[in-house]
């Protein structure tokens, strides 16, 4: 016999009490660090996946717009850049690197991104870690895409597969216009990067102008058809647009109207193991005066985002201490709820040899075991629960959210709802320590 | 209150009390000029309801207080002993036997016995060893099964089994009997004196009921000690 058998005998006996207050605590506690974890990873994933890019260029409305559509795959730009803009910026400063990107297809709901195989081999996701191939190797020639790691394995892609892509990034993997004829095969696998990058499929750009200029000469003929086949023979079956004439593109067919871009990675040259140049923002401020255009220095705009979202987390961060706060009153209130019974104990143990100081501590001890019980199986059921979580994130906007919770982080606020819970018990331990011994040992009327 | 002191009369074991004042708000007091119980003395404290028993007791064990005086437990005076102290005091040295028991609930009835054994500072195998031989002594058929599941006359005994497991100076009971009918009342009473006897412990009983009165060789009236009458 020691006062822990009793603390716990006690917590027993109030069995329904004990185990609600308990979960009370769990939930507080699994609800915490599941924010904590979610907003630790999310921010993570939007610090990786701006890699070692300086500027972007895009023709979005603004340039936090250009970084989430560009690099982020939120939507598809809706305005191209002309051929003759990436050169004439290609060409107005020695950069290390400009890698010029058309977002707009997708495949089965992951978007595709056409480049060059500069994209794969210079730029890094995170910087200082660049592509690497789980198999196979990056595009060498038309109609041939590398894959994400999360596309592959959402999609079942093995290199040697073919596959179609469809126009537009819509969700829905039946919908959109597909570009049948011209199936592309998977010549590789990426292996993770943590970044958005991993959902997104690869490919040349001119495979897709080849298929949208092909598209765009069709549409024109199909459109004269269309005249005509109102007049002949009404309700003629629209879906068939490829049983009309192939009208077949050729690269060397491609003109300059042809050759669009919806963004242009850049970067300046730097000293070796530099990731910073003196000139960025002086760049950043010459391509701004160009008016057909929008720059944007991808770090500074995540950072703008993540000061957004903060504001925002930090409201769920409070509404989830307020409810820890209020798990810690739920013990109190319980123990205090029950004070009748547990006086007539207080009573006995003082009878049997126990100080009022020891009575204290076994109410202080019970509501701290509460929290610590309430903490442990919340750590658990969060581990579990931003599991899940990361998985939804994951499915729904893209963002490749790690499910794991700082040690660290966790240990504060597990140590956090411990002590809340010890405090909780004060007022029920006053209680005891006051029970007016020979009043509670009478027999009850 | 008197000083602490707690030196030793070497003639006065078991209970000693001396000059003790006792008020209570509502005008009901107890005065006691000089009582004496000797050590392994068995005593019935008898009075009708009301008349200050139950106090008397509890001025005994240190769980209330008194104005004025001294009681003498085994030569320490207990209204001289503060909070840890007098408690501690308490556990080691005086068992208390409840007219509702008062065991706790969720516990077995080895483990009501072994806390009483652990506040008065046994060491855990001594509180077993000790609470297994209260316990068998008075016949508990199970030790092991919670103490709600055990019959009214079961649960006397566990709550005896508390009281003289440690022997201790002295043994209180205070109406052990009233919820009994005669039959059961005597048998309860003998089964506490015999349990007392054997924790060679100094005993006294309160009880009402007059019927008590030929199972103690002392009886003591506690009007005697109630210089004015209880007001309710």
């Amino acid at each position: 016999m020691n006062d822990m058998i009793i603390v716990l005998r006690s917590l027993r006996v109030r069995l329904l009490a004990s185990s609600v207050t308990v979960a009370m605590v769990a939930i507080a506690v699994a609800l915490l660090l599941v924010l904590m974890s979610l907003r630790e990873a999310a921010s993570q994933a939007f610090r990786r996946g701006t890699g070692n890019i300086h500027l972007l260029v895009s023709a979005d409305a603004s340039p936090l717009v250009g970084v989430l559509n560009g690099l982020f795959y939120a939507n598809a730009p809706a305005n191209p850049i002309a051929w003759g803009k990436y050169e004439e910026i290609k060409n107005s400063f020695p950069w290390q690197w400009a890698i010029p990107t058309q977002l707009g297809d997708s495949f089965r709901g992951s978007p595709v991104m056409a480049t060059t195989p500069d994209f794969l081999s210079n730029f890094e996701p995170v910087s200082g870690q660049p592509f690497q191939y789980a198999s196979g190797k990056a595009f060498a020639e038309d109609f041939q895409v590398v894959a994400g790691s999360q596309a592959a394995s959402e999609h079942g892609l093995s290199v040697g597969q073919k596959i179609v892509f469809s126009h537009g990034t819509g969700g829905s993997r039946e919908g959109g216009h597909q570009h049948a004829d011209h199936p592309y095969e998977v010549v590789g696998i990426l292996k993770p990067t943590g970044s958005a990058h991993d959902r997104a499929l690869f490919t040349n750009l001119q495979s897709t102008w080849i298929i949208h200029a092909e598209d765009r000469r069709e549409n024109a003929a199909s459109a004269e058809h269309e005249a005509e086949a109102e007049e002949d023979h009404a309700g003629h079956d629209h879906a068939h647009e490829h049983e009309h004439e192939h009208e077949h593109v050729e690269a060397a067919d491609l003109t300059d109207a042809d050759k669009l871009m919806t963004g242009i990675l850049l970067r300046l040259p730097t000293r070796p193991g530099s990731d910073a140049s003196a000139s960025i923002a002086a760049q950043f401020d010459r391509l701004r005066r160009d008016m057909a255009i929008t720059v944007a220095q991808p770090a500074q705009q995540i950072g703008r985002l993540m000061a957004i979202v903060g504001d925002i987390d930090w409201l769920f961060l409070a509404m989830a201490v307020v409810v820890l706060v209020s798990s810690a009153i739920s013990i109190m209130l319980a123990m205090v709820s029950s004070m009748e019974l547990r006086r007539r104990q207080v009573a006995v143990l003082r009878v049997l040899g126990a100080s009022a100081w020891r009575v204290f501590a076994l109410a202080i001890t019970e509501s701290t075991l509460i929290g610590l019980i309430g903490a442990i199986l919340g750590a658990i059921l969060a581990l579990g629960g931003s599991a899940i979580a990361s998985t939804i994130l994951a499915q729904r906007i893209g963002i490749t959210v790690a499910g794991t919770i700082d040690p660290r982080s966790a240990a504060l606020v597990m140590a956090g709802a411990v002590v809340l819970a010890a405090l909780a018990g004060i007022i029920p331990a006053i209680k005891s320590y006051r029970t007016p011994v020979a009043r509670h040992l009478r027999p009850i009327a | 209150m008197n000083s602490a002191s707690s030196e030793h009369s070497a003639t006065t074991s078991g209970i000693e009390i001396s000059g003790l004042h006792f008020a209570y708000r509502r005008g009901f007091q107890l005065s006691i000029p000089y009582f004496h119980v000797a050590s392994g003395e068995h005593v019935l404290l008898a009075g009708s309801s009301g008349s200050g028993k139950s106090t008397l007791l509890h001025l005994i064990a240190g769980i209330d207080d008194a104005s004025a005086g001294e009681i003498r437990i085994g030569g320490t005076n207990i209204l001289g002993l503060h909070g840890a102290q007098r408690d501690t005091f308490r556990g080691k040295n005086i068992g208390m036997i409840f007219q509702t028991f008062n065991l706790l609930q969720g516990f077995t009835a080895l483990e009501n016995v072994m806390m009483a054994l652990m506040l008065a500072g046994y060491s855990t195998s001594q509180q077993r060893s000790r609470a297994e031989s209260a316990l068998s002594k008075l016949a508990i058929a199970d030790p092991h099964s919670p103490i709600e599941m055990l019959s009214v006359g079961q649960q006397q005994r566990v709550a005896v089994a508390r009281a003289v497991a440690g022997e201790p100076c002295v043994v209180l009971a205070d109406e052990p009997t009233a919820s009994l009918d005669p039959a059961n009342a005597r048998a309860a009473i003998d089964l506490i004196k015999e349990a007392a006897r054997a924790a060679g412990s100094a005993l006294i009983v309160t009880s009402h009921d007059p019927s008590l009165r030929e199972a103690f060789t002392r009886i003591v009236e506690v009007s005697q000690f109630a210089p004015t009458e209880a007001v309710r």
